[in-house]
């Protein structure tokens, strides 16, 4: 569909072809989508191993930490909303403050971490391991596949605002910026998917 | 400068909304049972909140057709799946063993 449309986002893009935008890069794309179809493959070992352990699968959630989902989740959620406006704030010229809101995410991937390892300590405290039974075999392996790629995905903040500080990007040219965001955003919606599979639904 | 005003503020709605729905999540996951209506309710949220992410914060709602497309179908395809494996255990459990 090749409709000139105004576009929402940016304002130095004032008309696009709407099929034809696509932020970020090829490579970045490719590396999401792999690891969104990495995490839809453990989603249906969750869904396969419920339907055939129903009894395990429903007192499972009753006994994780539901404060530490919670909290993890608005906090990913925030870190989403200061990424985007750290890209708002790039194309508004300011780089400054760019910066500032992406130290924001850093901030929040960090006690996310913190908040997951305290997690952890928490269910080791209750004797609930991985070998427990198989909804916390799924649990742990999808939770720390998950607490995996916000470490990573904190560091490529960081590089992203060294970057930035050193004058690398500017309003017209910050794909770097984009990138990482876009894949911050992937990291997001593994987990406000997970979010619900393991503390919610039961 | 009108622009950017709106679409900040947008956001800023846009993030409130996602909290409102994670809250109301937590309030669901202290119930002691999940019936059929509030496992549909749930999917529906994952639903609303990855089109939220997907549109407004990856910003794909005009963009390319299949990269938008995809990322769309898989908050549709995991909400669909959270309500079907509520619905027909017994049968998936049957189709899935070896």
């Amino acid at each position: 569909m090749n409709t000139i449309v105004h576009s929402e986002y940016g304002r130095e893009i004032k008309f696009h072809h709407r099929s034809d935008r696509v932020p970020g890069n090829m490579a970045i794309w490719a590396a999401i989508l792999a690891e969104m179809s990495e995490f839809a493959i453990m989603f249906i070992v969750y869904f396969l191993a419920k339907v055939h352990h129903p009894d395990i699968f429903q007192e499972g959630p009753a006994r994780l930490n539901t404060l530490a989902g919670t909290a993890n989740t608005v906090i990913m959620l925030t870190s989403s909303f200061f990424v985007v406006r750290a890209v708002f704030s790039m194309r508004n010229n300011n780089p400054e403050t760019s910066s500032r809101w992406l130290w924001g995410a850093v901030v929040c991937g960090v006690l996310y971490l913190i908040i997951k390892y305290f997690e952890y300590q928490w269910n080791s405290a209750q004797g609930l391991a991985t070998e427990t039974n198989i909804f916390y075999g799924v649990y742990y392996y999808v939770t720390f596949n998950h607490f995996l790629h916000v470490g990573w995905g904190s560091a490529a903040i960081v590089w992203v605002i060294y970057r930035i500080n050193t004058g690398n990007y500017t309003k017209d040219e910050h794909e770097g910026l984009i990138n990482m965001a876009l894949y911050w955003h992937m990291i997001d919606l593994a987990w406000i998917t997970i979010f619900p599979l393991m503390y919610v639904i039961r | 400068m009108k622009a950017e005003l709106s679409q900040v503020k947008r956001i800023n709605y846009l993030w409130f909304l996602l909290i409102g729905l994670t809250l109301f999540s937590a309030f669901m996951a202290e119930q002691p049972t999940t019936g059929f209506k509030s496992v549909v309710i749930m999917a529906l949220v994952l639903a609303v909140k990855g089109r939220i992410i997907v549109d407004h914060f990856m910003e794909l709602k005009h963009s390319h057709k299949i990269v938008r497309t995809l990322m769309q179908v898989y908050f549709y395809v995991i909400p669909a799946l959270i309500i079907l494996i509520y619905l027909f255990p017994d049968q998936i459990a049957k189709w899935t063993t070896l």
